[in-house]
Formats: C-alpha cells, sequence, structure tokens
C-alpha cells in the first residue's frame, strides 16, 4: 500500500486531534483529552512550537478523493543533563485498519534519522505496561524500559496542584 | 556541572554523566535553549566551608501532553545535603511551578528512583501523585545501536 509520511501542516489540526481522541480511547483515557483544535493550532505552528508532528497519509482508492490521515507521531526535543539533547516521543500511534503495513516502523525509522541529524543521544517516551503489543514491538526494536531495569517512576502534580505548589507560602 | 556529578552520585549513576561544562553552556545559554536553570543561593554568612553560595538547582524545559498542551517536565532538583529540611527544595519547585502556570503549562512532570524513599516522600506530601503506579506507564528508551539502525526490529 503505497503512504506518504510528511510534516503536518496547520491544516491537518482536525485529524491530529481526531487521532489523539482514537489513541486515548484505545487507552481507555478518552474522558482525560481537554486539548482542543485552536490549543494544537497556537502550540504546534507558532513562532515556538511546543510540539512537532509527522503524519501519514494514503491516497483514496478514487484519484478524485482526498488523501487520509492514518497515522501520526507527536513529539519534542527534552534534554537529559547528564548525555544531552533527546527526542521525546510523546504520541505515536496507527489507526486499527491500517496496522501491519509497516506504517509504523516507517514513522519510527524517520524519526529515528531525525534524532541521529540532531545530535539526539537517545528517544524517549512511556508506554502503558499493560499495553503488551506495543510493549512487544518497541522492545523488539531494541528500547529500554527504563522503569523496570533502573527504578524510575514517572510522577505528575495536575493543574490544582500545580496552582497550590505554586502559591507563596504562609510563613 | 558540580551539581550533576553530586546528584548523580547521591543516585549511585556517576559513571553516566557524560557531557561537559562546555556542552551545558551551549545548550542551555544560547538563543533556543533545550532546557532552563533555577538556582538557589544563600548570603555570604551561610556559604559552604569551600565557599559554595548556590546550593540547589533546579534544571526544567518545556514539554507538551496530547492530553491537555502544554506541559513542565523537572529533569533535575537538588539540594546540598546540609542544606535540606529547610524548605530550600520546595521554594525550588515553587517557582518551577509558578514559571509554568505562567507560561500557560497545565501539569508538571518528572521522575523518581524508586529506592529514593526520602524524594518519593516529599513529592508526595506536595500533593503529586504516581503515575508510573497508578496508569502504569513505563518510560523507555532508544539509544546507540537501537537509535542508529533506525530502531529495526530483530526479526527483519
Amino acid at each position: 500500500m503505497e503512504y506518504k509520511l510528511r510534516k503536518a501542516e496547520p491544516r491537518d489540526v482536525p485529524d491530529i486531534l481526531r487521532l489523539v481522541k482514537e489513541l486515548a480511547k484505545y487507552e481507555e483515557m478518552e474522558h482525560q483529552v481537554t486539548l482542543t483544535e485552536k490549543e494544537l493550532l497556537e502550540d504546534g505552528f507558532g513562532d515556538t512550537p511546543f510540539y512537532h508532528c509527522i503524519i501519514t497519509e494514503i491516497q483514496g482508492e478514487k484519484s478524485s478523493e482526498d488523501p487520509k490521515v492514518v497515522g501520526f507521531a507527536m513529539y519534542y526535543f527534552t534534554y537529559d543533563p547528564w548525555v544531552g539533547k533527546q527526542l521525546y516521543l510523546e504520541e505515536f500511534y496507527v489507526m486499527d485498519e491500517y496496522r501491519g503495513l509497516g506504517i509504523g516502523s516507517g514513522i519510527l525509522r524517520h524519526l529515528s534519522n531525525l534524532a541521529m541529524k540532531t545530535r539526539c543521544t537517545g528517544m524517549m517516551f512511556v508506554v502503558a505496561e499493560n499495553n503488551e503489543p506495543s510493549v512487544q514491538f518497541y522492545k523488539r526494536r531494541g528500547a529500554e524500559d527504563l522503569s523496570q531495569e533502573e527504578g524510575w517512576r514517572l510522577f505528575r502534580f495536575d493543574k490544582d496542584s500545580l496552582v497550590k505548589m505554586a502559591a507563596p507560602s504562609e510563613e | 556541572m558540580f551539581f550533576l556529578q553530586e546528584l548523580a552520585e547521591y543516585e549511585n549513576v556517576a559513571e553516566h554523566v557524560k557531557l561537559t561544562q562546555k556542552d551545558l553552556e551551549q545548550n542551555g545559554f544560547t538563543n533556543n535553549p533545550f532546557f532552563h536553570v533555577i538556582i538557589a543561593e544563600v548570603p555570604e554568612q551561610h556559604r559552604t566551608k569551600e565557599g559554595q553560595r548556590k546550593i540547589g538547582f533546579a534544571l526544567y524545559f518545556y514539554s507538551y501532553s496530547s492530553f491537555v498542551g502544554r506541559a513542565i517536565y523537572m529533569e533535575d532538583l537538588y539540594v546540598m545535603p546540609e542544606f535540606r529540611g529547610k524548605g530550600v527544595g520546595k521554594a525550588l519547585m515553587s517557582k518551577v511551578a509558578q514559571l509554568g502556570l505562567a507560561a500557560g503549562c497545565h501539569q508538571l512532570d518528572f521522575t523518581v528512583l524508586n529506592r529514593n524513599k526520602p524524594s518519593m516522600d516529599f513529592y508526595f506530601s506536595q500533593g503529586c501523585f504516581d503515575v508510573t503506579a497508578t496508569i502504569g506507564y513505563h518510560c523507555m528508551r532508544c539509544k546507540g545501536e537501537a537509535l542508529k539502525w533506525g530502531c529495526a526490529p530483530n526479526d527483519m
């Protein structure tokens, strides 16, 4: 199947949000998505983007049909003060009916090349431990599980806790 | 650089520190920095025996959550042992939280080693939750050969 991998453009924002919600549904967390198309547009396509996105589209069966966006990856650059720049893979998703065709591998290969071109020493991401297919997909490709092997746990302050912590102390 | 070595020694992973002072200067202090740092400094009369006045730091950068949008990631938080228990860590985190909120961020993420009980207790007391324990998210990394070969699967 012919597919095309390209950088996302502002017009892709509705598809990006659609796929974000599909992935959230797959992880049984769809109610947690509060991001809007407006925020995605401002945050990804302004002067200082907070994230970058690549998408995979396939041509419709009839040439008059618009191509369909069937997969995407959202990433940004982070920093590990011990070894330098990292590429952080925030989201990576291929629609159910288009899996097993090499689209996911194509996206990862593109990101790996990009990571090396931009002098990143690693690519980081999180995966849910009960997501067996994804865990195996990544381990087959040489990914290390830092939580299991080194004991790293991801901690989070949500918005309410963040506001409480930012408040000046009562002393 | 001194802080990074001290923090690495505390976590028993000193051999993993590969960066040099020059890398840090280039990556953190040019036009589009990859990270930001807040330093805690004490007045002259409280300096250490070696004359140090900078006694703690927080290193962070802006990140993005596909669920909630703008976020902030605290990569490192460290206070020298003799200055702990005085609210310095709390003050550093509070500053990162303030800067994050001012930039429109919705959450603050960071990682902690599961054997670092004092830090975990401190963070829980500040109101955060353990994403790895509650949602089961594991932190993963592809580096070296795995990155070089485009993450090609072993069975190809």
